[in-house]
């Protein structure tokens, strides 16, 4: 059925609406709380019916969301949750469709239908839960694992090297690409609501702590006394800066990001990296995610790149009312005697 | 089949999952390849924990990116000749089922372990025997067999993987060790075989090279000609004909038995307690344990037809094996069926109350 805009003229949802009557099992201390209470406290600025949205997960601690929205879930497959996000969309393209998955399940067995729903631009929106390890499993190394992780798969320490989630998505074709915390409820609010107005494949990477089986996995970047140092905001038009006082910088040299002082008197804010996040070309977007893998650089968090590229969806849509409008709508008839037919005497 | 054991005594109280790494550390595979699952994941954090502690262990043990690249990198490692494994349970075994299809086909041995849980679909994490089809009637697509092997202890965890490999290198055939969640999680005394004492069959078929002295070798599992695809099923056919030599199964107290349990795995561990029960009230039931479930033993399944009022097949589903065993009888007697699904075991008691209750009909 479909619900005309106008019918939500007068709805007004708060949080509470968005939360089921399922119990929330996840360990104590879990960032996944976090993660659904400011999924239910920006559920309603999306402007949608909660009808109207579905949550669509994969297997993994991650992927229990949907039992708590109070909207339209789908506990899915291994790995498949872009793929049957997809078939939803695709199915009804009136509904906003949002994923909940973690970095097992989207960037291992789920790389492939990660990476063609970025690629085909799908207007699906998939918030990845990173914690950098197999929770659900009882703690071995996920994709995201930094190199040499000793685990209960790698007593030893890992042998192969992570994904950057980030770096995936944008060479992927993403059209929004951000990530956030479990720690900073305002700053994963912001996203999220970001990622909701967004039309296109947005992918949100949020780092988010296992305090069982990979406790303090992000606390550099999370605890207030090493946070200024570790993190860069990044916030469109506005340069690159961070520390306690904003006394540090980024300057591009050439394809090189430079960390700068500003407070010496030989660089000022002038000479820093002006973040453009509608930049078409991803080159900048590669440089700042690379930030991640330089030792003593700061993390970027915020909203990578965003821009407008037609969805596959939409197009989709499109390409067969163009058709129908020069050749009109098919019928059975038409199908069965105009093309390729004989008779056999 | 006997395995020679330590002289040892080298007895130890494990769980089925290590006992199961352990016997494969000492049946000397060349690699492992695998992707944590629960209730198996033991497997891959026993063999990473204990290969870099052994010097004189060469084994390749690899967490993979899904079950999908771990059946392929069987796939790989069998056809180069390697003794080659991996373990998943239900969900994960459903993922290899192309990659299998495809080893039967190129005839390569490798074994597969599933420590089986409650499905269908994502299931349940407790033990089931719900993949008895899967394993036994091909699950992938074409025609073809594993053999399949069916523990009932954490001691045959232990030995079948000796076994499924000899079978597996003898037979070219990729093997399965069909397990439960119970039997991977339990604790039990086990024996374990004799590190290294499972010689390897020459693999002169496998990809190691071409020297001049040796035909070109492709290992594949296409042939686009009708003529030629018929060819190699007929073999893969002869070759399943040759298998059903292999059948094992388990008798208690069938000589003068008037009822016969049928069960496997974990279930006919059950039946042995319901056979006792049973000879207690003065009920003659005995209990016929297949241990091999492909090939499976319908002979000596008809021959007892001869003998007994009525079989009950016991299982943990809803009725698998129970086809196999109306196959074996051809409607000779009555076989009924008691299971239960979704993870739940049944007592001795159930099974005994149903005995009674066909009984008094």
């Amino acid at each position: 059925m479909e619900i005309k805009v106008d019918e939500l003229a007068g709805v007004k949802y708060t949080a509470k609406d968005f939360a089921s009557d399922v119990d929330v099992k996840w360990c104590p201390g879990c960032g996944d709380y976090s993660i659904l209470a400011q999924v239910q406290r920006s559920s309603p600025d999306f402007g949608e019916r909660k009808e109207n949205i579905v949550w669509v997960s994969g297997i993994g601690c991650s992927s229990r969301f949907p039992y708590y929205m109070n909207t339209y879930g789908f506990h899915g497959i291994h790995g498949r949750a872009g793929a049957i996000a997809t078939g939803v969309k695709l199915a009804n393209p009136k509904l906003q469709v949002w994923v909940a998955t973690g970095d097992g399940d989207m960037l291992s067995i789920g790389g492939n239908h990660f990476i063609h729903l970025c690629r085909k631009n799908i207007d699906v929106k998939v918030i990845m839960f990173n914690n950098r390890i197999y929770g659900l499993t009882k703690g071995q190394y996920s994709p995201t694992s930094e190199k040499g992780k000793v685990t209960k798969s790698s007593p030893f320490g890992t042998v192969d090297f992570p994904f950057n989630a980030v770096k995936l998505a944008t060479g992927a074709g993403a059209t929004f690409v951000a990530r956030s915390f479990d720690r900073d409820p305002k700053h994963l609010q912001d996203m999220i609501n970001r990622a909701a107005k967004h039309h296109g494949a947005a992918f949100i990477e949020v780092y988010q702590n296992c305090p069982i089986f990979n406790d303090g996995a992000f606390s550099l970047l999370t605890e207030k006394e090493t946070k200024p140092d570790n993190v860069i905001v990044l916030e469109h038009g506005k340069p690159l800066v961070f520390g306690a006082n904003k006394e540090k910088g980024i300057k591009l040299d050439g394809l090189n990001p430079v960390v700068i002082d500003l407070s010496d008197g030989k660089n000022s804010v002038n000479d820093c990296w002006i973040h453009d996040e509608f930049d078409d070309n991803p080159t900048r977007v590669f440089l700042l995610a690379r930030f991640s893998d330089i030792p003593n650089f700061p993390v970027p968090i915020g909203v990578f790149r965003q821009f407008s590229k037609p969805t596959y969806d939409k197009d989709y849509v499109q390409q067969i009312s163009d058709i129908q409008a020069k050749k009109g709508a098919g019928t059975y008839e038409k199908l069965m005697y105009t093309t390729n037919i004989w008779e056999v005497r | 089949m006997e395995n020679k054991t330590n002289k040892n005594g080298d007895a130890r109280l494990m769980k089925g999952n290590e006992a199961l790494a352990e016997a494969a550390l000492r049946a000397n595979i060349d690699a492992y390849f695998g992707y944590p699952i629960t209730p198996q994941s033991e497997v891959i954090e026993y063999l990473t924990r204990e290969v870099p502690n052994r010097k004189e262990i060469k084994t390749v043990v690899l967490q993979a990116e899904s079950e999908v690249a771990s059946i392929n990198m069987v796939y790989g490692a069998a056809g180069a000749g390697a003794r080659v494994m991996t373990s998943s349970s239900s969900p994960g075994i459903s993922l290899m089922q192309e990659g299998i299809s495809y080893i039967a086909s190129a005839q390569l041995p490798c074994l597969i372990v599933n420590v089986v849980r409650g499905g269908p679909g994502l299931g349940t994490i407790q033990p089931s025997q719900g993949d008895y089809f899967q394993a036994t009637k091909g699950g992938g697509h074409g025609d073809y067999h594993l053999i399949v092997l069916a523990p009932a202890s954490v001691q045959e965890m232990a030995d079948f993987v000796f076994d499924a490999f000899k079978l597996a290198e003898k037979y070219r055939n990729p093997a399965m060790i069909l397990a439960d969640g119970a039997l991977g999680q339990m604790m039990e005394k086990v024996i374990l075989p004799e590190a290294g004492s499972l010689p390897k069959a020459p693999a002169p078929w496998a990809t190691t090279g071409k020297p001049k002295d040796r035909d070109h070798n492709i290992i594949t599992s296409l042939f686009i000609q009708p003529e030629e695809m018929e060819k190699v099923n007929l073999r893969l056919q002869e070759k399943y004909e040759a298998i059903q030599s292999e059948v094992r199964y388990e008798e208690i107290k069938t000589d003068d038995a008037e009822i016969l349990l049928v069960a496997f795995g974990l279930s006919s561990r059950i039946c042995q307690k319901t056979v006792d029960l049973a000879r207690e009230k003065g009920i003659k039931v005995g209990l016929l344990r297949p241990i091999t479930v492909y090939p499976y033993p319908y002979a000596r399944l008809k021959e007892l037809a001869n003998q007994v009022e009525f079989m009950l097949t016991v299982e943990m589903n809803a009725g698998q094996m129970v086809e196999d065993v109306r196959l074996a009888v051809e409607g000779k007697v009555p076989v009924y069926f008691i299971g239960r699904m979704g993870g739940m075991i049944l007592s001795p008691e159930d099974i005994l109350h149903k005995v009674e209750s066909v009984k008094e009909k």
